[in-house]
């Protein structure tokens, strides 16, 4: 399986602030990698970098194999994007503010146009001047869905959406991944990311923090056990891999490092065990961890 | 009633605290401006120089220009008659037309850009803005009154007298505040803050070439008009406060109208109707060109029309001019000695300071591009098949199309209307304006060419070009009186170009300065497709 999207030790500052430092990410084909980060991490500004919108100041970075400022023109005709902030012209309407993004971009299906419009339940003859935030970010989305690539990238492509809607374009999202072409998601709707991404990349003050398969993070995080024990359950406290420890009456809930997981049962099963629960480790849990502190 | 207008005072403030350095280049550039020509004037009034002056004031296309004077004999054309006669009317203008927008700017423009949305949805009034504007407006316009006075009564001239010079200085803020009353009721009417701007000036357009007319037929018709209230208080020769009354229970009248509209209207709304849109789009639409046509035929079509009334206004004159030289000998002898007809000379600084008008049409689509890009439009255009150079060049090209289209424009509007007005004998005919316009098409091409070359390299300095652009202006405007040396005049680019048809047409000039545009317009190019985009306002 080919990389379609490689970026490697970016650089990029304004000024004297460096909004980028040695990023690395990448796109297989056929794959959906969740990006994501806290407000001002640099999502955009690598999205922007990777459209040839902003020019990069070091590293690499290439899609379908070619470098994306020089070649930007080859690149796009295979790949389609939903911008952030979706800034449309006031006196077109959004029928043809997508027929133009359609022509511009080199083609797209008329059948799948007037499909999606029904879908996202968007109204074409209205000006944009008079959309919601919604609506101007459903244009963004038609057009970029009614259009044929190999690559989508999509900067928080839901933000303004209602929930109806939001499964409207996950349900897209997941015709495209069966259809083989790949995505580039950012997103802060961890649900969204976490039903869609086969990989997930964390960036958080201009530098990737973590990387990888959304399996292979749990790993990393903790499960939270909730335990009630014959013995005095309090015991648990002191042992290793074990945090946040709360406990009434015999009934405790911590957190519980995966390493240590066998060690903590053991002890457990020596208080004699009446009730056990354990949650998987909650995706907000991993991503707080990496956007706090 | 007053919940209207709640926390308009700190809205005031936040005003004042956001555009000290806007108002504090504005007065002192305008008052700078009105008052600051009084030693030129002196220098050119020196022996006989105001009584020949008096003469060629008379002339009816300089009375359409500038305005009449109540002064009956040239021996009472002081100074300070001189001078109020050939500035108070464009200094005037220039202070209306800059309170305008001022106002439009900070209410109609923000409200379209959504920033009002946010300041609305706390304890303030509905009305509290455009009341803090109004009286911010009203408050820059008394100080430049204040300014302008006193540097005129400063100079110790006689004939420029403290309450005249108070008076040319009330004038002149009068206006501004007049203007800023009828842009805050275009403010509510029009849908959209370009349109409303678009009306403000057009009514200002309107009222000046009335005014042009009935200063010439009968001047009492001139009081029935808003803008006469401004000149028509002869500071220095007549000292009539009247009008400036009038103007002010005007201005009463429309801020009140403009309230009462506000107090019913949304957000955002105008109380012109919206037109319908198209489900899908026309195949014109289908391409960057005929994106940035959709975008700029607003633009393009109001400046075409106004170039076309004025050069049309300013044609209609040539038929008294004949006559006018006929009938005095001093006067035949200032403008047919250089063996020249009057026309011709006339022709060359009307289409002269007419370019200067034009090529306010071109830099403005230029800059255009830019308010694009801040806003957001351009990075989904770029994700597509759309390359930097089709975006730079189509804009390019059509503000060069533009800026031809103007010039035809005002070269038609006065060809046509003066041939018709000097009807047989004339010394000119319909080919010579349209020469004698093109030939400065040159210099329409070189304000493009800097405005394509800041969007290029550092595009906030786009509207830096408008500032060059006044300057030359004024520059060819009071050459002809002040006859500035040669090396400040060539500061301004149409200097360079020869006045045609009184001079002939020099190839080489017109040559040099095109090909100078174009090879600006490159450099803006190699800077554009190198730069960053703008993230953001």
């Amino acid at each position: 399986m080919s990389e379609v999207v490689i970026v490697r030790n970016l650089q990029k500052s304004f000024g004297r602030v460096k909004a980028l430092q040695d990023v690395s990410l990448s796109v297989r084909e056929g794959e959906v990698v969740g990006f994501i980060g806290p407000n001002g991490a640099g999502k955009s500004t690598t999205i922007r970098i990777l459209l040839g919108i902003l020019r990069r100041d070091g590293g690499e970075a290439r899609i379908f194999g070619k470098d994306v400022w020089k070649d930007s023109l080859d690149i796009h005709r295979r790949i389609a994007y939903v911008p952030g902030d979706v800034a449309l012209w006031g006196n077109l309407t959004g029928g043809e503010i997508i027929d133009l993004f359609m022509k511009l971009h080199g083609g797209g299906d008329k059948a799948k146009r007037d499909f999606l419009i029904r879908r996202f339940d968007l109204e074409p003859g209205k000006k944009a001047k008079s959309y919601s935030k919604g609506n101007r970010q459903k244009v963004a989305l038609i057009s970029a869905l009614a259009v044929d690539a190999e690559l989508y990238i999509l900067d928080e492509p839901t933000s303004g959406l209602d929930p109806l809607m939001e499964a409207v374009f996950q349900d897209e999202v997941r015709k495209l991944k069966e259809a083989g072409k790949s995505v580039l998601l950012s997103s802060h709707i961890l649900s969204e990311v976490e039903r869609l991404a086969d990989r997930v990349v964390i960036i958080r003050q201009g530098r990737v923090v973590e990387s990888g398969t959304l399996e292979e993070l749990r790993h990393l995080t903790r499960t939270t056990i909730t335990l009630a024990t014959e013995g005095d359950v309090r015991e648990l406290a002191a042992v290793r891999g074990v945090h946040d420890f709360r406990a009434t009456g015999n009934q405790a809930t911590f957190s519980a490092d995966r390493e240590h997981l066998h060690h903590i049962l053991s002890e457990a099963v020596k208080l004699g065990i009446r009730n056990i629960e354990a949650v998987p480790p909650a995706l907000e849990d991993l991503f707080m961890r990496h956007y706090g502190n | 009633m007053l919940r209207h207008f709640a926390r308009w005072d700190k809205l005031f403030v936040q005003f004042l605290k956001r555009d000290w350095k806007k108002i504090l280049v504005w007065i002192l550039g305008v008052g700078l401006f009105s008052a600051g020509f009084v030693p030129a004037f002196a220098e050119i009034g020196k022996g006989q120089g105001f009584r020949g002056l008096y003469e060629t004031m008379q002339n009816p296309a300089m009375i359409a220009i500038v305005g009449p004077t109540p002064v009956d004999r040239a021996e009472d054309y002081t100074l300070g008659a001189m001078y109020a006669h050939e500035m108070l009317l464009f200094c005037g203008l220039l202070a209306m037309i800059l309170s305008a927008l001022h106002v439009i700017g900070h209410t109609r423009r923000e409200e379209d850009l959504g920033l009002m949305e946010l300041v609305r949805s706390f304890q303030v009034g509905r009305q509290a803005n455009s009341l803090a504007v109004m009286a911010e407006t009203v408050l820059i316009n008394v100080l430049l009154a204040l300014v302008t006075g006193g540097i005129l009564a400063g100079y110790g001239e006689s004939s420029l007298s403290a309450e005249g010079s108070l008076l040319f200085g009330a004038s002149i803020g009068m206006s501004g505040i007049m203007g800023a009353a009828v842009a805050l009721v275009m403010a509510q009417i029009m849908p959209v803050s370009s349109a409303a701007t678009g009306a403000s000036l057009g009514i200002v357009g309107a009222l000046f070439l009335v005014r042009a007319g009935t200063d010439l037929s009968n001047e009492s018709l001139s009081m029935l008009n808003p803008l006469g209230w401004t000149y028509l208080t002869y500071p220095f020769a007549e000292n009539r406060w009247g009008p400036l009354g009038l103007a002010a229970v005007f201005t009463a009248l429309a801020v009140a109208a403009a309230f009462a509209l506000e107090g019913r209207r949304d957000l955002g709304a105008g109380y012109l109707p919206e037109r319908k849109g198209r489900v899908a789009a026309r195949k014109t639409l289908l391409s960057v060109h005929g994106l940035f046509l959709r975008l700029n035929r607003g633009v393009i079509l109001a400046w075409t029309i106004a170039y076309l009334a004025i050069g049309a206004s300013y044609g209609s004159i040539y038929g008294d001019m004949q006559t006018f030289v006929e009938s005095n000998d001093l006067i035949r002898q200032m403008f047919t000695a250089s063996g020249v007809s009057i026309e011709a000379s006339f022709t060359g600084i009307i289409l002269l300071v007419s370019t200067s008008l034009v090529a306010i049409l071109p830099v403005a689509v230029v800059n255009r591009l830019f308010s694009e890009e801040v806003r957001l439009r351009l990075s989904q255009l770029l994700a597509t098949q759309v390359s930097r150079a089709r975006l730079y060049w189509t804009n390019v090209l059509l503000a060069v199309l533009a800026g031809l289209a103007g010039t035809a424009a005002a070269a038609v509007g006065l060809g046509a209307t003066a041939v018709a007005a000097m009807g047989d004998g004339a010394s000119m005919d319909f080919g010579d304006f349209l020469t004698a316009g093109f030939n400065f098409f040159p210099s329409v091409l070189f304000f493009a060419a800097l405005a394509a070359l800041a969007l290029g390299w550092n595009p906030r300095l786009g509207k830096a070009v408008y500032l060059y652009l006044a300057y030359s202006f004024a520059l060819n405007y009071f050459d002809g009186l002040a006859d500035f040396p040669e090396w400040l005049s060539n500061t301004a680019v149409q200097s360079w170009i020869p006045r045609m048809p009184a001079e002939p047409f020099d190839g080489t000039v017109f040559a040099a300065v095109t090909v100078i545009s174009a090879a600006l317009m490159v450099a803006g190019y190699l800077g554009y497709r190198r730069r960053d985009m703008a993230e953001g306002a």
